[in-house]
């Protein structure tokens, strides 16, 4: 706390503390929050102390002390000690007494000892997160599993299903995303179409950037982009809604009634998702070649017809159901991340908070991954494509 | 009397962490058996263990003589055959308590829609949340969240009924509610009841038998009623736990 001279002033008027020769008497209670005004007036007196090499703590007309305005006052009275100066208590009460008896106590226990990190020490904590990152990427598989096989089940007893949870799903996933996939992907698309056309007109070669834009858009900006904000908006809240249950015991409370807490918690997320995933990935592509079109005629007068015909010539069917097909995987990996890591939450608050990072991050990771393999595959598949 | 629920030289933790070592004890069928100790000792793992939410790394669990971890089938068996009541009431949030009554009903019943109403309306009667069946469980109390939690243990009639610290949280008089409530479906019904417990005043209250454990040797310190334990017990750990209530006593007096 910051003392103003006000206050300063309020303690010396109150006579809190007074000084003289080499008496230092306290009246009252000090308390924490007059501790800066100690501070002050010590170091007012400062010079006559060191003078008189002698200091009496007076505290016979003070009934108590604040534990912090104690640890000044102690901490003061060390430098006095370790100057030379003799210091001593006189008319303390036994509460008082013990407060600095404490404090001593404490102050003469070894300062923690720091270990300095070896080169041993740091490759063992390298090989300890690798260790870890391998258990829990291990873990992960065996939950792909137990889900893969609750899914199966499911498939074959479709009536287990909780649909209305899969439709509830549906609605969080797949139709509050809309509006963010729209504005985004067609923003990216505007974007990426000016700039595409620009570098193109320079070799007037502008009518090739329909073909350039629908590539990349079907390919990759738009099953991507779609993966991506669903794992930010839904792999998250995936993680979050099964780590609390977890906090809250609700999970346990599952298992222990019978349930099979996969087809029960994590089946419905995943077809909930695998149901809304190809649309958002379509809306996603025909936003983005949307905005590439207004790129088009706005900046490089190529009218929408041309564009669209010039599109046309260059896709295929397969580009966009590639796509779509893409994110069936990437539903599987974000329902299945998300919901693995509220599983793995153990504790409080703060673990929920690190699981719905967690699942974001390692969503994310994997789409990718899965995204440079499947793409890999694309050549060989896609007419036109191979080297 | 033959035991309903037996755990046999049990052994095991959690990850690599040894909590429990050489555990072995029976219930048996209409016994209240209390699992008590100082906080730490590993009561809630011991419930984890005996319901089958953590696997013994040596030794068995077994529900009417047969190992629950023998196979699924087993452990699945056993959990449609025993309720259980959560420190926190673990009840689903989105769901209302009347739905939260319904959810093991629905799964393992083959009743209409209507019957499931009426017997999970019964269930809330029986703990005296009939009035609130409708709400959810942020809008009802700690004590009646305990108390739908019970209702949904009860939704299938089980043999046993397991309580993780039913008392925590609650003040006196409801958590006296609850004891009563506790020994009432005992007597009624002939359940049996494992129950976990540091409050004395439950363990005096309603168990017929005491479990005692301590962290220092992981395992089982003492076991008997509750007045053998707290007057007889030559162990000091035994008689530092049970003579606070001694002197709770000595100082009401």
């Amino acid at each position: 706390m910051i003392c103003t001279s006000t206050e300063r002033d309020q303690l010396v008027n109150q006579e809190k503390l007074t000084f003289s020769g080499f008496t230092l008497s306290v009246h009252g209670v000090l308390e924490d929050y007059e501790i800066d005004s100690i501070r002050d007036f010590i170091e007012e007196y400062k010079r006559s102390i060191f003078n008189a090499g002698k200091l009496v703590l007076d505290f016979s007309n003070s009934p108590g002390i604040d534990s912090v305005a104690a640890a000044v006052l102690y901490g003061a009275c060390k430098q006095f000690t370790r100057a030379g100066v003799r210091v001593r208590r006189t008319g303390t009460l036994p509460v008082i007494e013990n407060l600095f008896e404490t404090l001593a106590g404490f102050d003469s226990m070894p300062e923690p000892h720091k270990k300095r990190m070896s080169i041993r020490d740091y490759f063992e904590n390298i090989g300890e997160n690798v260790y870890e990152m391998g258990k829990t990427l291990y873990s992960l598989g065996h939950f792909f599993g137990d889900t893969l096989y609750a899914f199966m089940n499911l498939v074959l007893r479709p009536m287990k299903v909780r649909w209305s949870m899969v439709l509830y799903y549906m609605e969080e996933s797949g139709v509050k995303a809309i509006p963010i996939i729209a504005i985004l992907t067609w923003l990216l698309g505007l974007v990426l179409g000016y700039q595409a056309g620009f570098q193109l007109k320079e070799l007037a070669a502008e009518t090739l950037m329909p073909a350039m834009l629908g590539y990349i858009i079907t390919w990759e900006i738009g099953p991507m982009l779609t993966a991506v904000l669903v794992a930010g908006r839904s792999g998250s809240a995936y993680a979050a809604e099964i780590g609390t249950m977890q906090v809250r015991e609700e999970v346990d409370a599952l298992r222990v009634m019978g349930f099979d807490v996969f087809s029960y918690l994590v089946t419905p997320k995943m077809i909930g998702l695998l149901c809304v995933m190809p649309f958002l990935v379509l809306l996603a592509n025909f936003s983005g070649i949307f905005g590439g079109m207004l790129a088009g005629s706005l900046f490089l007068g190529l009218p929408p017809s041309t564009f669209i015909s010039e599109l046309g010539k260059a896709l295929i069917p397969l580009d966009i159901y590639w796509g779509m097909l893409k994110s069936f995987i990437y539903a599987v990996i974000i329902a299945n991340v998300g919901s693995f890591m509220g599983m793995r939450v153990r504790g409080g608050a703060s673990a929920v908070g690190k699981a719905t990072t967690a699942a974001v991050v390692l969503s994310i990771f994997m789409v990718i991954i899965a995204d440079a393999l499947l793409s890999l595959l694309f050549v060989h598949i896609r007419p036109g494509l191979s080297l | 009397m033959k035991p309903v629920l037996s755990v046999e030289d049990l052994q095991g933790g959690w990850d690599e962490l040894l909590v429990l070592d050489g555990i072995s004890f029976q219930v048996t069928r209409g016994e209240v058996l209390a699992i008590v100790g100082k906080s730490g000792c590993g009561k809630s793992t011991l419930m984890h263990f005996l319901l089958g939410l953590l696997k013994p790394w040596k030794g068995r669990v077994l529900f009417k003589d047969e190992d629950i971890w023998s196979s699924p089938e087993a452990l699945q068996k056993a959990r449609t055959r025993w309720g259980v009541t959560f420190q926190s009431g673990a009840l689903l949030g989105n769901l209302t308590l009347l739905e939260n009554v319904i959810l093991p009903l629905k799964e393992y019943t083959d009743i209409s829609e209507r019957e499931l109403r009426i017997v999970a309306y019964s269930k809330l009667d029986t703990v005296g949340l009939a009035d609130s069946a409708d709400s959810y469980p942020l809008e009802v109390s700690g004590g009646m969240q305990k108390r739908a939690g019970l209702a949904r243990a009860m939704a299938l009639d089980p043999e046993v009924l397991f309580f993780d610290e039913p008392s925590a949280g609650l003040d006196p008089v409801t958590s006296g509610n609850l004891d009563e409530l506790i020994k009432t479906i005992n007597s009624s019904l002939g359940t049996t009841i494992v129950i976990v417990t540091h409050e004395l005043t439950s363990i005096f209250a309603i168990s017929d038998r005491v479990v005692m454990l301590d962290s220092d040797v992981h395992g089982i310190i003492a076991v008997g009623t509750a007045v053998e334990l707290r007057d007889n017990s030559s162990d000091e750990r035994v008689r530092a736990f049970f003579g606070r209530n001694l002197a709770a006593e000595k100082r009401g007096n």
